[in-house]
C-alpha cells in the first residue's frame, strides 16, 4: 500500500469515528485537535481503530507526540506488525 | 472499615475472605484473577526481596497488575514510593528523580535505562510515604507527600457515603499515577473488600467495561462523555464516580436511565482525594466526608481541615506548603459555599488555572506567558469553551492559521488535550481590573 492510500484510508476513519468533521477539509498537514476539533478521547479512538485496521501498535509514549495527521500515517507505517 | 496502611489492608482481607478477587487484570488475552490471600501472598513475598539498601522507589505506572504489586510491595518494605506517569516527557522525568531522592525505579525496561543516570542517593525516613505530582501542566512540578495512613482514612471516608462490597467490581481506568485514579479506582474498591479490575490503559477505553465487567467505575468527565456517545457502558454497571469537574446534564440523565447511580466527588491531591460526594439527586451537592471539616473564606474560598487525611506538605518545599497550608487548614484555590443542608457547592476557581475534563490544570500565568512571546503585544488570553482550550483575542489582524502558525512551538510541546483547540474573536477588549488583571469569570461568560 502507498503512503498515499494509507492516507486515504487514515482520512477515511477519521470521518468515521468523528461525524462532526463531515465537511472539515482533511489533509496531510492537518493538525490533530486544533484544525479538526477533534477531542483526545476521539483521538484515542482513531488512533485505537487505525491500530487495527493496519494491524500496527504504537507506543503509548508516542502518541503524545503526533501532531499532523502525516504524523499518524508515518506512525501507523512504522509500527506496523 | 479504617486501616492504618496498605499491609493491615491486605493482611485483614486476607484472614476475613481469603478466597474472595482482589485484583483482576488481563494476561495474555485471558481474564485473570488474584484473590485477597494471592495478593497478600505476593506483595509480602516481594517485599522481602525489595527489603535491602535502595529506600526510595519510583514507578514508572502503567497501571499493570506487576506496577501495583510492586507499589503495595515497595511500601511494605519500608521504602518511600514515588508515583510518576510514564507518558510525561523524558526531561521532565529526568528532573524529577533527583528532586524526590528515588534510588530505584520500576517500569518499561527502556524508559528505566534512559532515566538510570539521573537515579538519586536515596532518602531516609521515608517509610510509609508515597509521592503524587499534582495533575497539572506547570514545568515548576511539585510532589505532595501522602502516607499510607491518610489515604486509607481518605478510602474509609468515602466508603462510609458510597461504600461497595464483597461483590462487586471497581474498574480501574484512569492512571494511577494520579491521586484520583489510585484512590477512587483502586484503594476505594480494596477498603472495601471488593475487587478491583486494572483497566488496560487508554488504548482499551473502547473495550474495558466489556471485558471486565465492572459494577462501578470512576472517571472524569470527559471520559464519561467518550463511554456513553460510543454506548460502551455494561449492564452489571451500577455506580459512576466522577471527579475533576462538571458534566452536561444530558450526559447524567443518559446514564441515569440504564439504571446507573451517578455519584460527583470532589477533592485533592492535598486533601488525599476525596472530601465530598453527592450522594443524593442533586449532582452537585456534595455531602461532606466525616473526617473533613469545611469552611468558607470570606472572599468565597473553599478551606479544608482535616487531621486524617491531610497531605505532609510538598516535597522539599516548606515554603509553599507554609502558604498553602496554614495552622492546618488548606486553602484550596477552588470558591464554593455550603448549603443550609451542609452540602457542598463548588461554584469556580480562584486560581488562575483551566481545569480540563480529563483533571489536567493549565496555570495560566505560565501558560499565557509562553505564548506572549509567540504572539507578541496581542490581547489575548486562555479560557475554556466548551470544555475545549481555547484562545480569546482582541483585535490582531492575522488569519486563524497565522495565529496557528505563530504559536506551533506551544502546541507541539504539549499533549493534545492541552493544546489550543479553538480561536474566538473578541468584539472588545479584554475584561481587566483596574490593576491589569483578566477578569477570568466575566470572560468565560462572554465566551
Amino acid at each position: 500500500m502507498t503512503r498515499e492510500e494509507r492516507l486515504e484510508r487514515t482520512i477515511k476513519i477519521v470521518r468515521d469515528c468523528v461525524p462532526e468533521l463531515e465537511n472539515v477539509e482533511l489533509r496531510e498537514d492537518t493538525v490533530v485537535n486544533t484544525d479538526m476539533g477533534m477531542d483526545s478521547m476521539n483521538f484515542i479512538l482513531v488512533i485505537c481503530k487505525l491500530e487495527a485496521e493496519f494491524n500496527a501498535r504504537i507506543p503509548n509514549r508516542q502518541w503524545t507526540k503526533l501532531s499532523t495527521l502525516g504524523e499518524v500515517v508515518d506512525a501507523i507505517e512504522k509500527y506496523s506488525k | 472499615m479504617r486501616f492504618s496502611s496498605f499491609a493491615d489492608l491486605f493482611s485483614h482481607f486476607a484472614k476475613r475472605t481469603p478466597e474472595a478477587p482482589a485484583l483482576r487484570f488481563e494476561r495474555d488475552g485471558s481474564l485473570q484473577t488474584m484473590t485477597y490471600a494471592e495478593a497478600e501472598a505476593a506483595i509480602a513475598g516481594r517485599a522481602e526481596e525489595l527489603r535491602g539498601n535502595k529506600t526510595c522507589m519510583g514507578v514508572l505506572a502503567d497501571g499493570s497488575i506487576d506496577c501495583v504489586i510492586e507499589i503495595f510491595a515497595a511500601l511494605r518494605a519500608g521504602m518511600q514510593v514515588v508515583l510518576l506517569d510514564e507518558n510525561a516527557p523524558l526531561t521532565l522525568l529526568r528532573g524529577l528523580l533527583p528532586y524526590t531522592d528515588v534510588d530505584m525505579l520500576w517500569g518499561d525496561s527502556e524508559l528505566c535505562e534512559a532515566l538510570a543516570p539521573s537515579l538519586a542517593r536515596g532518602v531516609s525516613g521515608g517509610e510509609g510515604r508515597v509521592l503524587f505530582f499534582t495533575s497539572g501542566t506547570t514545568s515548576r512540578s511539585k510532589a505532595v507527600v501522602l502516607t499510607e495512613k491518610s489515604m486509607c482514612a481518605c478510602a474509609y471516608n468515602g466508603s462510609t457515603l458510597l461504600p461497595l462490597h464483597e461483590g462487586d467490581t471497581l474498574l480501574c481506568m484512569l492512571p494511577i499515577a494520579h491521586v484520583f485514579g489510585f484512590m477512587c479506582g483502586m484503594v476505594w474498591g480494596l477498603s472495601c473488600g471488593a475487587c478491583v479490575a486494572l483497566g488496560r490503559g487508554a488504548r482499551h477505553y473502547i473495550d474495558d467495561c466489556a471485558f471486565f465487567k465492572p459494577t462501578a467505575v470512576s472517571v472524569v468527565p470527559m471520559l464519561l462523555g467518550f463511554l456513553v456517545k460510543q454506548g460502551l457502558l455494561n449492564d452489571e454497571l451500577k455506580v459512576l464516580l466522577v471527579g475533576a469537574g462538571e458534566c452536561q446534564e444530558a450526559l447524567i440523565n443518559a446514564v441515569k436511565a440504564k439504571g446507573i447511580r451517578v455519584c460527583f466527588g470532589y477533592g485533592l491531591t492535598e486533601t488525599s482525594s476525596g472530601v465530598a460526594l453527592s450522594i443524593g439527586d442533586e449532582p452537585y451537592a456534595m455531602t461532606i466526608c466525616p473526617d473533613y471539616t469545611l469552611s468558607i473564606a470570606p472572599d468565597g474560598e473553599i478551606l479544608i481541615k482535616t487531621c486524617a487525611c491531610m497531605m505532609q506538605g510538598y516535597y522539599k518545599c516548606a515554603e509553599d506548603t507554609n502558604v498553602a497550608l496554614a495552622d492546618g487548614v488548606f486553602r484550596t484555590g477552588d470558591l464554593g459555599s455550603i448549603d443550609e443542608k451542609g452540602r457542598l457547592h463548588v461554584t469556580g476557581r480562584k486560581k488562575d488555572m483551566l481545569v480540563l475534563d480529563d483533571g489536567t490544570k493549565i496555570f495560566l500565568p505560565e501558560a499565557e506567558g509562553a505564548l506572549s512571546h509567540m504572539l507578541g503585544s496581542a490581547d489575548f488570553a486562555l479560557a475554556l469553551s466548551a470544555g475545549r482550550v481555547t484562545l480569546a483575542i482582541y483585535g490582531d489582524g492575522r488569519s486563524d492559521d497565522e495565529l496557528l502558525d505563530a504559536i506551533g512551538a506551544y502546541q507541539n510541546e504539549r499533549p493534545i488535550g492541552q493544546r489550543v483547540a479553538s480561536i474566538k474573536r473578541l468584539s472588545e477588549p479584554l475584561p481587566r481590573t483596574a490593576t491589569g488583571k483578566i477578569k477570568r469569570w466575566e470572560l468565560k461568560a462572554r465566551l
